[in-house]
């Protein structure tokens, strides 16, 4: 069943994460990053940041949940269980730290299909406690077609 | 933030030293609880076999994570790091060696910024493999 086009620029509602430093330890520990500004607080602001950096990729904690609205959403026809990771886009404004609160509105800004493929692209900007943007993500979810 | 380069001392066709680990099992289990991603395709090994695997595979955000490692770990400061562009191409499989990579393809002296290909790749059966190609960083340089 093809993805609904209807819902392209479709908006989601917003999901907010603090930013806690045992998840952050967790991470970093899980890719293999030693770096002492995302491992403890003294070495990050020793280093000029006003907190223990998170690694750059720790936003991802925000955009499963993101994306497994998306997914259940009935209107947009999407099986889970066909859905694989195709691209990922990152611009970061400025590290995210503990102690951040950051909230990520999601929105579809894109379906296209190409052959048995669909491309479901949804972006989210993320914005810190005062309302400034931190992050801006960009997913590509590849959903194979039926007999794909 | 030191023992990065200077701008002025990269050119175009710099490449960035390449990172290399093994990814280990317990990795992945320790990726999908600190990341929240429990899709069973990177915890169960019969259901990523159902699916024509050989057995769980590494989340494609695990190998983004080591791409950005790579760059952060050349660019000596780990706030460098303004935008990357990863595109998926290959799963990697449990036990394989995980390499990553990049190359400067443009310098913009205005902003000190370093625009990077940048790439992640496997050896499997006497093949190398990309699992990310054809994407993109951009740092910014003292």
């Amino acid at each position: 069943m093809p993805l609904n086009q209807a819902l392209k620029g479709k908006e989601y509602p917003a999901l907010t994460m603090e930013v806690d430093r045992g998840a952050v330890d967790r991470f970093a520990a899980a890719i293999g990053e030693h770096d002492p500004v995302f491992r403890s607080a003294e070495a990050a602001v020793a280093a000029g940041f006003p907190e223990q950096l998170a690694p750059p990729t720790f936003v991802t904690r925000m955009q499963i949940p993101a994306s497994a609205q998306i997914a259940a959403d009935p209107d947009l026809g999407l099986d889970y269980t066909r859905v694989v990771h195709g691209e990922q886009g990152y611009e970061w404004v400025r590290p995210v730290h503990v102690g951040d609160v950051l909230t990520a509105t999601p929105r579809i800004a894109d379906i296209y299909g190409k052959g048995s493929l669909e491309f479901l692209v949804v972006e989210s900007d993320i914005r810190d406690a005062g309302g400034d943007i931190v992050v801006r993500a960009r997913t590509t979810l590849l959903s194979r077609g039926a007999g794909g | 933030m030191t023992g990065g380069p200077r701008f002025d001392d990269v050119r175009v066709g710099t490449a960035i030293p390449a990172l290399a680990k093994v990814v280990r099992r317990e990795e992945i289990k320790a990726y999908a609880d600190a990341s929240g991603d429990q899709n069973p395709l990177h915890q169960d090994d019969a259901f990523a076999q159902s699916v024509g695997f050989p057995g769980i595979i590494a989340h494609g955000m695990f190998t983004m994570a080591h791409v950005a490692k790579a760059v952060t770990d050349w660019a000596g400061d780990p706030g460098a790091l303004v935008a990357m562009d990863v595109r998926f191409r290959a799963v990697v499989f449990m036990d394989e060696t995980l390499e990553a990579g990049g190359e400067v393809t443009a310098l913009d002296p205005a902003s000190r910024r370093a625009t990077l290909s940048v790439w992640a790749a496997v050896q499997r059966d006497g093949q190398r493999v990309l699992a990310v190609k054809n994407s993109t960083a951009e740092v910014r340089l003292g």
